[in-house]
């Protein structure tokens, strides 16, 4: 009786098994052609997602195809899309962000739009950091999606209780964070290895993390100008920080430690006002991270998206999407959520993280910069510094012919 | 199915004779039956693993990078990539560091996971039930959500654990020893469900009267344990040991979520992270898959003995 | 007057044991408990610098948040999709190695250890390294396709749970005690009719161990089910959960750790069925002596 059970449940199963594909093979095949595009989880958001709904109509309207998007997770999406150009079957459109698009323009995984360039929104006024990270060989491989940059998000009531303004330099900034700090709550809430905001300093005091001699990399954080940027950032660091020095600038989340009530500012992107907590969001505002020289604005990373339109796809139809995607309706959409458009004429003086956008920097563009990346080379430097196991001079020495020799990898 | 007496392959009695050569046809249909049985389970996986083999095999000795990815064409350079991985440095750092590091997870899972299947036996029926809920409950929060769970439960700024000890704010994540130890707690009370439940089930095969035999007997618990139980368990807690030291061996998931790829370094690479920076983030896919080899065959290595004992472990003639 | 005292020693044992017992049950479970308390607390509580061990403000928004969130679609069909690859490997994959499990332990037939070194050689198989070869079989025999994608993962899991299982099974068959193999078999009847009345009641505690190890593998399992499992409205449980950590913005603790519990709780349910046949396979080793 026993072995009749056990039997008829595996022919169950499999009876179920081929129901479950005939099931699926059932389902009506759709005459109208359709496009799978990629675009990360940020734009699921509620605000976010109508602007998504809106480029999809408008696609649908011009072509008369639809668009599936389908949302990836930052930590996931390169490693499934590796596994799609090998399977060949890649999506129409893809979001890449743009420090991860050098190494794919490098490998021949996006089609050319050099020739379509007039055609896309607004492409004489692409926003020209962001527009430079989707150019490899003189080429177009990727459209400006949309940029970000990095803002000090500040207590208000905090620092009109201790009679301080905005501050105008990095000086000022260092002063006033000292006073505001004390054991477990940080003037300046910075986490040890934010080398997006650590390199800031490099570049505010005239240096950089690598540039092209002749065609070869030369690691350029051991410069005098570098090692003056990362000696003030160590100074900033030890006299506003309470963070811990080895972590980095997602664990915990500076906004957490807002909430908590253990900083009287951090830093990082403008949205980060969505996430400071019932307590507090009434009482903060916003200025942008001045340079050490007074009265300007400490370059900032310009972190942001590209779209591109992988081989082996539609590339008609891929481009239609992203035409859709970028006009200047989507645009205005998008800097209303917070975010950079990608093109200059949009443009607002009120809006602080455009103003930060004014002077920026961005990484080497080389195919092996994610692999500087994925090693921590940055990271690790920043942490040798502070915890005080090199000095500066050492520890830019040792990263920067670490990433020379990275660079220069074939 | 024939009407002849049983064969003797299961309970041999030697009184009875085999009939030879009657009924040719009948006795190969007899001789397939096990072919049969296994036959669902090759094809299954043959059909799905077959080329992936082949695939890394080949893979192995060719130059295959993003660029030869998206063209699905590599060039041959023989065993360079072997050569390249066995001769790096961190290779071999990561190798001693991981066995190390499965050493000591088996030895704590097993062994703990023994002693909680033998206490289950101990305690009263309704802590038993408890406790198995309690495991299963254990068992069946994802990798993914454990890791979660540890890393707010010993995150810097609020932590639990770090309230619990009086620690203040503890950074558990600064050093490569208590890093690989939080993998290691992590690992080992993962699990143990799966080995109590199972050292358990086959406690529950131990016949209640060989136990009151040995009972009457005035044997103590140890040699009780010893002389009647641990020869019904030694082929599960083979089967357990073997597997566990090739799990652990390959962690990946935990440490790479836990630590994360920010505090991940060649310093602390445990053999899994290491095959995943080096072949798939850098998308040196031969490269990979020539790791990939090496560690197949390491893992067999460390194993045989194991291995070896459990093949032997024919309980039948 | 003997009896009274050892009475006593004994309850005194038994009482030492079950203290130990629930030593134990706390250590393991506290993580568990943390989760499901976290789900349930308030978001201030969360984040606080003191933890707050019983959750006196319960709230059930993070649960609502959860399951019918804007910010997290496609709850009901990430558990539906799980249930059927689940459900499927689970049936098919205790048959298959079932029947494999017993012409291991059971039968002599040249290739058998062969077979027996296949099974344990799948299992050292680094399963990150196959993924990507994986994809790519998969998709040429056209399982990657919207329609049939689950069964391909189906495909996927019976080819990593099937070497452990019937390693597992043959384990346990071998365990049987001759005796009662012995004592229990009937003349005359066939040997594979015999295979399925004896062995199986007398392995069923064997059976279900590993069939809630397959249960939990698969329902756990992200590597494949990541890659292989694009679109949103076909990805399962894990993936589903991913996506609550994968964004660069805002983490939102409580409603992870609740979509955590919900997750769990097909899991402890299924267990909870079967766990009553292992007591049955206790008493029925006792019986047939």
């Amino acid at each position: 009786m026993k072995g009749r059970k056990f039997v008829t449940v595996g022919f169950v199963a499999l009876a179920a098994l081929v129901f479950a594909i005939a099931a699926g093979g059932v389902s009506g095949a759709t005459k109208a052609k359709s496009i799978t595009v990629w675009l990360q989880t940020d734009a699921q958001a509620a605000n976010w997602a109508p602007i998504v709904a809106a480029a999809n109509a408008q696609f649908q309207k011009d072509t008369g195809a639809t668009a599936n998007v389908q949302y990836q997770s930052w930590g996931t999406h390169l490693q499934k899309f590796d596994a799609t150009l090998a399977g060949g079957n890649t999506p129409a459109v893809i979001e890449m962000g743009n420090t991860e698009m050098t190494k794919y323009m490098a490998a021949g995984a996006f089609q050319d739009l050099t020739a379509d360039k007039a055609s896309f929104p607004n492409s004489s006024t692409w926003l020209a950091g962001l527009a430079a990270s989707g150019r490899y060989n003189g080429k177009l491989y990727g459209v400006p999606y949309y940029a970000g940059s990095r803002v000090v998000t500040y207590r208000s009531d905090l620092f009109k209780k201790a009679g301080f303004g905005a501050p105008k330099s990095l000086a000022q900034l260092t002063a006033e964070g000292k006073r505001l700090s004390k054991k477990g709550f940080s003037g300046v809430y910075v986490a040890g290895t934010d080398w997006y905001f650590a390199m800031s300093f490099v570049y505010d005091f005239g240096g950089s993390i690598a540039s092209r001699v002749s065609g070869k990399w030369k690691g350029a954080l051991d410069s005098k100008r570098s090692i003056a940027g990362l000696t003030a950032y160590k100074n900033f660091f030890n006299a506003v920080s309470r963070a811990s020095k080895t972590t980095d600038e997602a664990h915990p989340n500076p906004y957490d430690v807002y909430a908590q009530g253990q900083a009287a500012s951090i830093v990082g992107p403008a949205w980060y006002t969505c996430c400071v907590g019932k307590k507090y969001t009434g009482v903060t505002a916003q200025f942008v991270m001045p340079s050490h020289v007074k009265g300007q604005v400490m370059p900032g990373f310009l972190g942001g998206s590209d779209l591109a339109v992988p081989v082996g796809a539609d590339k008609s139809l891929g481009e239609a999407w992203i035409k859709a995607y970028t006009d200047t309706t989507s645009m205005k959409a998008l800097e209303a959520i917070g975010n950079i458009p990608n093109t200059t004429s949009l443009f607002d003086n009120t809006k602080i993280n455009e103003r930060a956008a004014a002077r920026s920097w961005f990484v080497p563009t080389a195919k092996n910069w994610v692999n500087v990346e994925n090693e921590n080379i940055l990271r690790n430097m920043l942490a040798e510094i502070l915890t005080n196991k090199l000095t500066v001079k050492q520890a830019a020495q040792a990263a920067s012919d670490n990433i020379a020799s990275i660079l220069n990898a074939s | 199915m024939t009407s002849l007496p049983a064969d003797t392959q299961i309970a041999p009695e030697p009184g009875r004779r085999r009939a030879r050569g009657r009924l040719t046809w009948a006795r190969a249909a007899r001789a397939s039956v096990p072919y049969l049985l296994i036959l669902p389970v090759l094809a299954a996986v043959v059909t799905v693993l077959a080329y992936p083999l082949y695939n890394v095999v080949t893979l192995s000795f060719q130059r295959y990078g993003l660029t030869e990815l998206i063209q699905h064409s590599g060039s041959w350079i023989g065993g360079a990539n072997y050569g390249s991985v066995l001769h790096d440095s961190v290779f071999w750092h990561t190798l001693l560091r991981t066995v190390i590091f499965a050493a000591v997870n088996v030895a704590l899972t097993i062994g703990l996971g023994t002693l909680i299947a033998l206490l289950l036996v101990k305690v009263s029926s309704w802590l038993r039930v408890m406790l198995t809920v309690g495991l299963v409950l254990v068992w069946s929060v994802p990798a993914v959500v454990a890791v979660q769970i540890w890393y707010w439960m010993t995150n810097f700024q609020n932590g639990v654990v770090n309230y619990v000890l009086g620690a203040g704010q503890h950074d558990w994540y600064a050093s490569t020893f208590s890093q690989l130890g939080l993998v290691t707690a992590l690992i080992v009370w993962a699990g143990i469900p799966f080995v109590t439940i199972t050292v358990y089930a086959g406690l529950a095969q131990v016949p209640s009267e060989l136990l009151d035999a040995a009972a009457i007997d005035g044997a103590g618990w140890f040699r009780t344990f010893r002389d009647v139980t641990f020869p019904i368990l030694k082929p599960i807690l083979l089967i357990l040991t073997s597997l566990s030291i090739i799990w652990d061996f390959g962690v990946f998931t935990q440490q790479y979520l836990l630590i994360r790829p920010e505090h991940l370094n060649s310093s602390n690479y445990l053999m899994g992270v290491y095959l995943f920076k080096e072949g798939y983030l850098k998308t040196d896919f031969g490269r990979g898959a020539a790791i990939s080899i090496l560690m197949f065959v390491i893992v067999a290595v460390l194993s045989v003995v194991y291995v070896r004992k459990m093949v032997k472990a024919e309980g039948v003639a | 007057m003997r009896s009274a005292a050892s009475g006593r020693r004994r309850r005194a044992r038994q009482t030492g044991w079950n203290l130990v017992g629930i030593a134990v049950f706390v250590v393991m479970v506290f993580p568990v408990y943390w989760m499901v308390t976290t789900a349930l607390k308030p978001d201030d509580e969360i984040n606080s610098a003191s933890p707050t061990w019983f959750p006196l403000d319960a709230t059930f928004s993070h649960f609502r948040e959860a399951i019918a969130g804007s910010d997290h679609p496609y709850f009901w069909n990430a558990v539906v999709n799980s249930l059927i690859v689940v459900g499927i490997t689970v049936a098919l994959s205790m048959v298959l190695a079932f029947l494999a499990a017993i012409a291991l332990a059971k039968y002599r037939f040249s290739g058998a250890k062969m077979f027996v070194a296949l099974m344990i050689a799948i299992q050292m198989l680094p399963q990150v390294g196959l993924v990507i070869p994986l994809y790519v079989v998969l998709r040429n025999y056209g399982l990657t396709s919207n329609s049939v994608v689950l069964f391909g993962l189906i495909l996927t899991y019976l080819t990593f749970v099937l070497p452990f299982a019937v390693w597992t099974l043959r384990g346990f068959l071998l365990g049987i005690p001759k005796e009662l193999e012995e004592a229990a078999m009937v003349d005359g009847s066939s040997r594979l009719g015999a295979f399925f009345r004896i062995l199986l009641p007398l392995v069923a505690p064997g059976l279900v161990a590993t069939s809630v190890f397959v249960f939990v593998t698969a329902w756990n399992e992200y590597i494949f089910a990541n890659v292989l499992l694009l679109d949103q409205s076909k990805q399962t449980v894990t993936v589903w959960l991913s996506y609550f950590t994968g964004t660069s913005r805002h983490t939102d603790w409580g409603a992870l750790m609740a979509a955590s519990t919900v997750i769990a709780v097909p899991v402890i349910l299924f267990f909870l069925l079967v766990q009553r046949k292992m007591r049955f396979g206790l008493t029925a080793g006792a019986v047939k002596g």
